[in-house]
């Protein structure tokens, strides 16, 4: 009996290997890569624990974004507005809050919610008005960007009415303690990254919403004959990516203490990045969720090592690119299967 | 322009008679006169002709505060003088930009006044313009050719580098390390910027006391001005001062010093003179000072695009004419005349 | 007679898998040699490595007494070995003199020369008695048969030798096969040898002369006169006797399950009724484009009804709207596994309980109940290999239908509707999915089968309906069908093939 038990926990695991694919551990390698060769060039500096909390602390904005828009892309989509709707969600929660206000309930709620209904419309024209992902969000990257700059008349809104505490002990769920808080040493909005990538890691591999997602992205006439309902399920992507954005604002408004109507610029090609480079592929059918929090460390981490080092812009440009292109070349044996 | 007089440099070539290529240089700082001009400027030509002139303004969208001022001062300045039709387009890049410009000039206006959002990718279209005999007066950024305009008018970005070393390097007395936040990487002001930073502060603190330990750019908009400081917090344990090239980028800078809890370590400048940078600087604490040149020279860049169209010239010169460029100086503001400067803040 | 091809103790490795171990063949000029086998035998490889696309590991590829350069397509080509693939290659917005002449456009100076190109191609098509193809419309417009026919004129164009053909009759109906036959008869006549690969036997008696049959990548037989007996080439392929091709005709029961009354969606359906019973097959035959496959989609629910009803267990069934059908019990194995059936990347697994996740789902799907589950199914159905996370990429043409039927038993559907279900399947498998129908309608499904191959409808049908022009033209007894009669049925009198077909 114990033997069988046994065997039954060993092919599980063998299981849980075989599915962390090799484009995973490739990346992989490239983030211990990268991480060694900050710690050489900046023994002092980069890798400490404070710094390794930045970099996550950074990763966090993006990273929701990039949850979000693995599902998108899974679906064969792509989200071109969430920048944007970062901005347009922080300066509505802004003003939502009015002249006097000081509740963080208010900003948060209002800059998800608008978020989410700015998802909602690319939804719409994606799923059901047929307008191809890639204009129906390139509309919206212009009018989110649009309604960022209108709503408040070009201007940033300050937020840092919404302390909620001094700076050093912000009050828990006050907009400040999701920009600075921790708990255990370890940043709030870390903490709200890694929830969201393990829900969506469970949401992706272990739900029939996750199956359906990617059999829409791997095959929609086929998931249409098997009865996968394609249009909900395009439809819920979207929503899904314009609510992540709007958690996605809360962190970078948090950190930000004020929103702006200019901020979240050139996002989405982070997330769409991060997406790729961690193996979803921007044809459909193929999402990792593990593969995009890896790209987002990448970028990361590049981010983090090239200011320290204190690159000019153009060696940074330069060097990012083939770092990218390194990470993609990496992972290219996985191509051939 | 009633209260601060504006000091207005004339191209000292122009007056020589020379080729205005020479007035591109790097070295016309010291080859310009500094003209005085009065309060008649605004006032200067007569209107006596009747005649209407068609002005056409082309600027970068108003997502930025300084720009923003830069529009409703242009149209304010318009509105003023009866005997212009005034009209003011915005385009969201350099692309559209051209091809507005384009378009202007099919519609045959008396002047075009451009402020490009990349001076070398229209420069083309701008001597478009010329060529099809519209004058062009070129504000802020400007063309890489001599015959792309025929007028400019311009901040001095270079004066602005070398205000910001002046005050860091009195108020660090010569010792210590500074954190450059640069605007956007490529373009000319952010280049004039950094190098006058860089040049005053060589020939200030020759012995090499003070030590740019971090210059980075954070592209005018303060969430890449947080997150570009937050990785130099981590890098430099000790920094005393910070030199960003942009009032609303600061914001995100002071946010990455305040969550880092370092705020009490170094201070702060920047650049544009904003409600909330003014705001601050009177406060006291982090924000120290900002340096700015007043965004009302796109009123002045109407009231000479308006000269230029009737043909006259401004009175107090001799003879009367439109200088070639004009160059706006920049000015400090600290805690000390902060109150002056308000008004002049934007938002 | 000379030798055109001649491949000695050819072996090709893929890594972990011997896909030839030592196949010999020779093909003659002026004639057709077939080429059966089971899917997985190793054909395709074979005539890879004589086009070139592949190469061997060892052996030898003797071309008119001559070394063939190995693992170069351009190389055989210029000598004259022409392939036509399966999957055509044509490109359906380029016109059919485009198409003729791609790669190799008849210029004057830097200019297309149009007209020589047309007039050539005119020229090719003529010489394959097809004159009627008309040489400026785009290849997309026309039937699959006529495109077979320009790639044809297109391996004409350079100087054939031996034209290899891979399947060319799987997506050709009766009328269209004997086109392509009257070319190939022209072409032999011309001294051009044929190697041509198919799973129909009745085709291999009707053009072949002479027959290799391979099985597990070595030469079961090779030469051997096409007027071996059809059990004998059947063992050959397997390996060991197949009983019986067809299994006992499923006597029909009288519960009805599904009503169709009146659909109709112009053009391809224009007013049909039938009725499908507990226990029976019922064959929808008929010509490719005689609007059998929209039926099905009509009935399944893929595309709006614009005039009648479906019913389902006397209920309405709600027009357009798969999900429904489903739920009430219909199951659908689509005509093109691959595009419409399958998610390609997938394991086994999650293909067969993609329409019924919901089983295995509360808040998460239970992953290892699903995967049971699915085995349960596959191994019903003798799905091979015996691996649930196996990628149905990787699986023969046959054991992918399996997959798909599995799909729809794990649902435990009622009302099977199948298009095409032996399409592209080898004989051995072709065997067992009629046997899996058999056992379906014996268990009290109804089972509905389109099908263009008209002699397995003959013999596994309880009915057989035939359609022509979207119309149900006749109704035969199982017992009474062959596939002359259905044939008969399916070709109208004045039917002259026209193969020009505007695509709505």
């Amino acid at each position: 009996m114990s033997t069988r038990t046994q065997a039954a926990w060993s092919g599980a695991l063998a299981q849980r290997a075989k599915s962390l694919e090799f484009q995973e551990y490739a990346l992989a390698i490239v983030v211990v890569l990268l991480f060694i060769a900050g710690a050489i060039l900046k023994p002092d500096t980069f890798p400490t624990w404070d710094n390794i909390r930045n970099m996550l602390t950074q990763s966090s904005v993006v990273g929701v974004l990039a949850i979000g828009m693995t599902f998108v892309i899974a679906t064969a989509g792509i989200d071109l507005s969430v920048g944007s709707i970062v901005a347009a969600a922080g300066v509505f929660g802004g003003i939502l809050l009015g002249d006097s206000g000081t509740s963080s309930l208010v900003f948060i709620v209002g800059a998800i919610l608008f978020a989410t209904f700015l998802g909602t419309a690319n939804a719409t024209a994606v799923a059901y008005g047929r307008v191809v992902p890639f204009i129906a969000t390139l509309a919206m990257f212009s009018i989110a960007r649009g309604l960022a700059l209108l709503l408040n008349d070009k201007l940033p809104v300050s937020l840092l009415d919404l302390n909620g505490g001094s700076f050093g002990d912000p009050r828990p769920f006050s907009l400040l303690w999701f920009g600075v808080g921790r708990i255990f040493g370890i940043p709030v909005s870390v903490f709200v990254f890694l929830a969201i990538a393990i829900l969506g890691w469970i949401a992706l591999n272990r739900t029939r919403y996750g199956r359906y997602v990617i059999a829409v992205g791997g095959n929609r006439e086929a998931a249409r004959i098997a009865g996968v309902p394609v249009r909900r399920i395009i439809f819920s992507v979207y929503v899904l990516s314009g609510f992540l954005a709007g958690i996605s604002t809360v962190l970078l408004c948090a950190r930000l203490g004020s929103a702006s109507p200019v901020s979240g610029n050139l996002y989405e090609l982070d997330a769409i990045g991060a997406v790729v480079i961690g193996g979803t592929s921007l044809a459909g059918g193929r999402a990792t969720i593990v593969g995009t929090f890896l790209g987002v460390l990448t970028f990361a981490l590049i981010f983090s090592l090239m200011t320290q080092l204190n690159l000019s812009t153009e060696i940074q440009q330069v060097t990012k690119g083939l770092i990218v292109l390194g990470a993609v070349l990496l992972q290219r044996p996985e191509a051939r299967y | 322009m009633s209260r601060m007089r504006l000091f207005v440099t004339v191209a000292a070539c122009l007056a020589l008679g020379l080729g205005a290529a020479a007035c591109m240089g790097d070295d016309n700082k010291t080859a310009t006169t500094t003209v005085t001009v009065g309060e008649t400027t605004s006032a200067g030509g007569g209107s006596a002709s009747g005649k209407k002139v068609n002005i056409i303004a082309s600027v970068p969208p108003t997502d930025h505060g300084w720009l923003g001022a830069i529009s409703k001062d242009a149209k304010a300045a318009a509105e003023k003088h009866p005997d212009v039709n005034f009209e003011l387009v915005q385009a969201a890049d350099a692309d559209s930009q051209a091809q507005q410009i384009e378009q202007a000039i099919s519609k045959k206006p008396d002047v075009l006044v451009v402020l490009p959002q990349d001076g070398a990718a229209l420069t083309p279209v701008a001597q478009k313009a010329e060529k099809a005999g519209i004058p062009v007066v070129n504000i802020d950024r400007l063309f890489t050719a001599p015959d792309a305009a025929t007028a400019t008018i311009l901040g001095d970005n270079y004066q602005i580098g070398v205000l910001a070393a002046d005050y860091i390097s009195d108020q660090l007395k010569c010792k210590g390390n500074v954190v450059e936040i640069q605007g956007l990487a490529g373009i000319s002001v952010t280049q004039d910027r950094t190098k006058g930073f860089t040049d005053t502060l060589k020939q200030k603190c020759p012995a090499g006391g003070i030590k740019i330990v971090a210059s980075q750019p954070g592209d005018f908009n303060p969430d890449k001005g947080l997150t570009v400081m937050e990785n130099i917090l981590q890098a430099q344990s000790k920094i005393d001062a910070v030199y960003t090239h942009d009032d609303d980028m600061a914001q995100g800078v002071v946010q990455a010093i305040r969550n880092a809890g370092r705020e009490d370590e170094m201070f702060l400048t920047g650049v544009g003179g904003s409600q909330d940078a003014m705001k601050q600087i009177e406060e006291g604490g982090l924000y120290r000072a900002t340096f700015l040149y007043n965004p009302n020279m796109a009123a002045s860049a109407v009231n000479m695009a308006r000269l230029i169209g009737l043909g006259e010239g401004f009175s107090d010169l001799v003879p009367p004419e439109v200088p070639r460029q004009v160059v706006v100086p920049a000015a400090v503001v600290t805690k000390d005349n902060v109150s002056e400067y308000e008004q002049y803040a934007f938002n | 007679m000379t030798k055109v091809l001649e491949v000695r103790n050819l072996v090709k490795e893929f890594p972990g898998v011997k896909a030839l171990d030592g196949v010999d063949l020779d093909v003659l000029e002026a004639e057709v040699h077939c080429l059966l086998g089971p899917n997985g035998a190793g054909k395709s490889t074979l005539i890879k490595c004589v086009s070139g696309a592949v190469e061997p590991t060892s052996g030898e590829i003797l071309f008119r007494g001559e070394p063939l350069p190995q693992g170069d397509p351009a190389g055989s080509l210029k000598r004259g070995v022409a392939t036509i693939y399966q999957e055509l290659d044509l490109v359906p917005d380029l016109s059919v003199a485009e198409s003729i002449f791609l790669a190799h456009e008849p210029r004057r100076g830097p200019l297309l020369d149009l007209d020589r190109m047309y007039r050539e191609s005119k020229a090719l098509l003529t010489r394959l008695g097809h004159e009627s193809i008309p040489v400026r419309a785009k290849v997309g417009r026309l039937r699959p048969a006529a495109q077979q026919i320009v790639s044809i004129a297109r391996a004409l164009s350079g100087e054939m030798r031996l034209l290899i053909m891979d399947e060319p009759s799987a997506i050709l109906d009766e009328a269209e096969i004997e086109t392509l036959f009257e070319v190939v008869r022209r072409l032999t006549a011309e001294g051009v040898g044929v190697v041509y690969i198919s799973h129909r036997l009745d085709e291999i008696r009707r053009i072949g002369n002479r027959v290799t049959v391979l099985a597990d990548g070595r030469t079961a037989a090779t030469g051997i006169p096409a007027t071996t007996p059809t059990d004998q080439l059947v063992e050959l392929m397997v390996g060991r006797k197949v009983e019986q091709l067809y299994p006992d005709r499923p006597v029909g029961g009288e519960r009805l399950l599904l009503e169709v009354r009146d659909a109709k969606r112009l053009p391809a359906v224009r007013g049909v009724s039938l009725e499908v019973r507990a226990g029976e097959v019922v064959g929808l035959g008929g010509l490719v484009g005689s609007g059998r496959t929209e039926l099905l989609r009509l009935i399944y629910g893929l595309d709006q009804l614009e005039e009648g009803e479906i019913l389902f267990e006397g209920k309405r069934l709600r027009a357009g709207h798969p999900r429904a059908a489903i739920r009430r019990g219909l199951g659908l194995a689509p005509e093109d596994r691959k595009s419409q059936a399958l998610v390609l990347d997938w394991s086994q697994t999650k293909n067969v309980t993609i329409a019924d996740l919901g089983r295995f789902s509360r808040l998460l799907l239970d992953i290892r109940r699903e995967r049971d589950a699915a085995r349960k199914q596959l191994r019903a159905l003798n799905t091979v290999p015996d691996d649930p996370d196996r990628q149905v990429r990787l699986l023969s043409g046959g054991n992918q239908q399996k997959v798909v039927l599995a799909r729809w038993l794990l649902h435990e559907c009622r009302v099977l509707l199948l298009d095409e279900p032996t399409r592209g399947v080898d004989i051995a498998t072709k065997a067992e999915i009629y046997r899996i129908i058999s056992a379906l309608a014996a268990s009290g499904l109804g089972v509905l089968v389109v099908s263009s191959e008209l002699e397995e409808l003959a013999h596994i049908c309880t009915r057989v309906l035939v359609m022509r022009e979207g119309e149900i033209v006749a109704e035969v007894e199982g017992k009474d069908a062959t596939e002359k009669t259905l044939l008969r049925h399916a070709v109208a009198p004045t039917d002259a093939p026209d193969l020009v077909e505007e695509v709505v």
